[in-house]
């Protein structure tokens, strides 16, 4: 046998992996049974709602280990390498316990542009973690994160995979992090259009928090 | 007098000034879906697809395909294959934002425009595809979507006229791939998104290998103007072989980022002073017209250029997504070059290896170079890979890398090298 495969370089994942839930928590409940069946019933085959499902699974474990991505294809009647390999493609699903926050800081051009960079170096000196890891504490993920869509409003980030927070100052993440830790939700903030400003005086939309688009000069020209 | 015509007193459509519009009640209190109704009454299905013809519009997620004839590749009916319509709301190329501007104040533009779409194309089903970071997008969305089946604008017998649309949202969860069309179809079937091989067109062979048609949101939401208002009033709003109204994501280094709307053809010099002009009055260094695969343009290239596909092409760069990013006089061109880079090499699906591995290259030899270590044949080696990857791969995503790449080291190759060491016969002599 060639030597690489008795002394592979690179560790092999343990083929029986310690379980991170006991058996009475690896379950889905009736109710989470109904909506996983109402997703198969929208396309031609189960394989279409097996996103739906990961999220769904995401959301009750918190991350997607192997037992989970098991009790999945078991409940789409899929086999485990195409429920792995789904899982494994996509970025936003976690395939390792993450922090109870975990904030994805654009850093894409036009946030790098505008400052993204000193955001996610500000909140590397703040939570006292490198971006990739997760805090000591365990509350707080860091993470880099591709285009989010919200060029217009740069620098800004995403919290834990739901709302977002534009044009970020360090003021505004000290904020930002007291409510989180106060345990309020992220409310969600509608961009106003500039257009909407000059016909309308402001945002259309009465029933998100409005913010201004373009008040954020960088870290780095604000402090000359 | 420009290709936009008199665009100071142009009026929204896309986005009109209008309070609270993304609610149902408010959207059907000024007119909406009056045209989906009328259309499904009184047209004929090949008519619609004609006025699409007519109308010129095309698509507006970056290839800009004509609508209407992507429309009439459709095979004819056959009553026990189902056909699909794929609304591509994976909105994730860098610098472009304003799908998600459309779904958030006018989502029933969207929902007009599919159900106008699936009857033009006799369907039943749409996939609304919007990516997973768009998680509050969704959740609205679907409140809506729940008051349309309230109301039967849609579903079983809608409007009381005896068809039976559904429109079907999908959650992607984070890949830059699935806005690729076929790797679309292939995340919507749970699978890795890996692009396919065309042809088979998806007109012949998409989801689950039945007949698909795949289109933008925005390109969906001119459905019902065009509809509304008439193919040739559409024809008649901006640039002549481009025509209609279009969302200018405008991001970087101006004082007024966001979307703007406004006809076609619109002077990129008009719209920089639209968006405030630059901050701190700094001036212009490159723009970059249409999202980060688009060729990046200097300063001094702008000059009478207007936003539409004859003129950017003519001016070495492509229209897009419309979403522009300027960058002032300070920007560093390495490092923004250091970006794109990374951001192919982590979002290159893997499935072909120039790609793969190029992507991976480029981002190592710019790094090197940003890093002040690199030499100056390593541009030379990155241009030769350019040529590598481009048309190697099963999808345009190694192109999308390449061009940026080539284009802004052969514009800005200055700023190159004066961060790489010498020659070594420059040290010698």
């Amino acid at each position: 046998m060639a030597d690489f495969i008795r002394n592979p370089v690179v560790a092999l994942p343990d083929p029986n992996p310690e379980s991170h839930f006991s058996e009475e928590e690896l379950i889905f409940t009736e109710d989470e049974k109904a909506r996983i069946a109402g997703w198969v019933s929208q396309y031609p085959t189960s394989d279409g709602a097996v996103m739906w499902t990961l999220w769904l699974a995401q959301e009750k474990f918190g991350f997607l280990p192997p037992e989970v991505l098991q009790l999945v294809a078991v409940e789409l009647s899929l086999p485990y390498a195409q429920v792995y390999g789904v899982a494994t493609f996509y970025t936003q699903y976690f395939k390792e316990k993450k922090g109870t926050f975990v904030l994805d800081v654009c850093t894409c051009f036009s946030c790098q542009f505008c400052g993204g960079y000193d955001i996610l170096a500000y909140l590397e000196e703040k939570l006292e973690v490198k971006r990739g890891h997760t805090s000591a504490c365990g509350r707080y993920t860091l993470q880099e994160a591709e285009c989010l869509g919200a060029c217009g409003s740069a620098p800004m980030m995403q919290v834990n995979n739901g709302p977002y927070a534009h044009n970020l100052t360090p003021e505004k993440i000290d904020e930002l992090l007291e409510a989180m830790e106060a345990g309020k939700p992220l409310p969600f903030v509608s961009v106003t259009l500039p257009q909407d400003e000059d016909e309308m005086g402001g945002n259309r939309r009465t029933d998100a928090e409005a913010v201004e688009g373009y008040i954020t000069p960088p870290r780095s020209e604000r402090t000359q | 007098m420009t290709k936009a015509g008199n665009w100071q007193s142009y009026e929204r459509v896309l986005l009109p000034p209008v309070e609270n519009l993304h609610h149902l009640d408010v959207y059907r209190g000024h007119g909406g879906y009056e045209t989906l109704k009328r259309v499904l009454e009184e047209l004929e299905p090949q008519e619609v697809t004609a006025q699409m013809k007519r109308s010129g519009l095309r698509g507006r997620g970056g290839a800009g395909f004509p609508t209407g004839l992507k429309w009439s590749f459709m095979p004819p009916v056959k009553p026990d294959v189902p056909r699909y319509l794929c609304c591509n709301a994976d909105e994730s190329e860098p610098g472009t934002f304003k799908d998600r501007q459309l779904m958030e104040y006018n989502p029933h533009l969207l929902f007009e425009g599919i159900l106008i779409a699936c009857y033009a194309m006799s369907l039943n089903a749409c996939y609304l595809y919007v990516r997973g970071e768009y998680a509050s997008w969704i959740t609205h969305l679907e409140e809506e979507l729940a008051k349309m089946y309230d109301a039967n604008l849609v579903g079983e017998n809608m409007l009381g006229t005896g068809h039976c649309m559904d429109i079907i949202l999908h959650k992607g969860a984070g890949a830059y791939i699935c806005g690729e069309e076929t790797s679309l179809m292939e995340s919507l079937e749970g699978k890795r998104a890996y692009p396919r091989i065309k042809p088979p067109f998806p007109a012949q062979s998409g989801i689950w290998g039945y007949p698909t048609t795949i289109n933008n949101v925005e390109t969906l939401a001119c459905a019902p103007l065009i509809l509304g208002k008439g193919a040739d009033w559409y024809a008649g709003i901006g640039a002549e072989k481009n025509p209609g109204p279009l969302l200018y994501g405008i991001s970087g280094h101006v004082n007024r980022p966001g979307v703007y709307e406004y006809p076609t053809g619109m002077l990129i010099t008009d719209l920089l002073e639209i968006a405030g002009g630059m901050r701190g009055n700094k001036k212009l260094k490159a723009l970059v017209p249409g999202g980060a695969s688009v060729p990046v343009l200097r300063a001094d290239m702008i000059e009478g250029v207007t936003m539409d596909v004859e003129s950017l092409r003519e001016a070495g760069s492509m229209l897009g997504t419309a979403g522009m990013l300027f960058l002032d006089e300070d920007t560093d061109m390495v490092a923004f070059l250091r970006r794109v880079a990374h951001f192919y090499h982590h979002e290159s699906c893997g499935q072909c290896t120039p790609c793969r591995e190029g992507t991976g290259w480029m981002e190592n030899l710019i790094t090197r170079i940003d890093d002040g270590e690199g030499n100056l044949r390593d541009l030379d080696l990155l241009l030769d890979l350019c040529d590598q990857m481009e048309g190697r791969t099963v999808c345009a995503l190694a192109d999308a890398a390449a061009w940026p790449v080539r284009n802004t080291i052969q514009r800005f190759r200055e700023d190159f090298e004066r961060r790489c060491r010498p020659a070594v016969w420059a040290v010698n002599a």
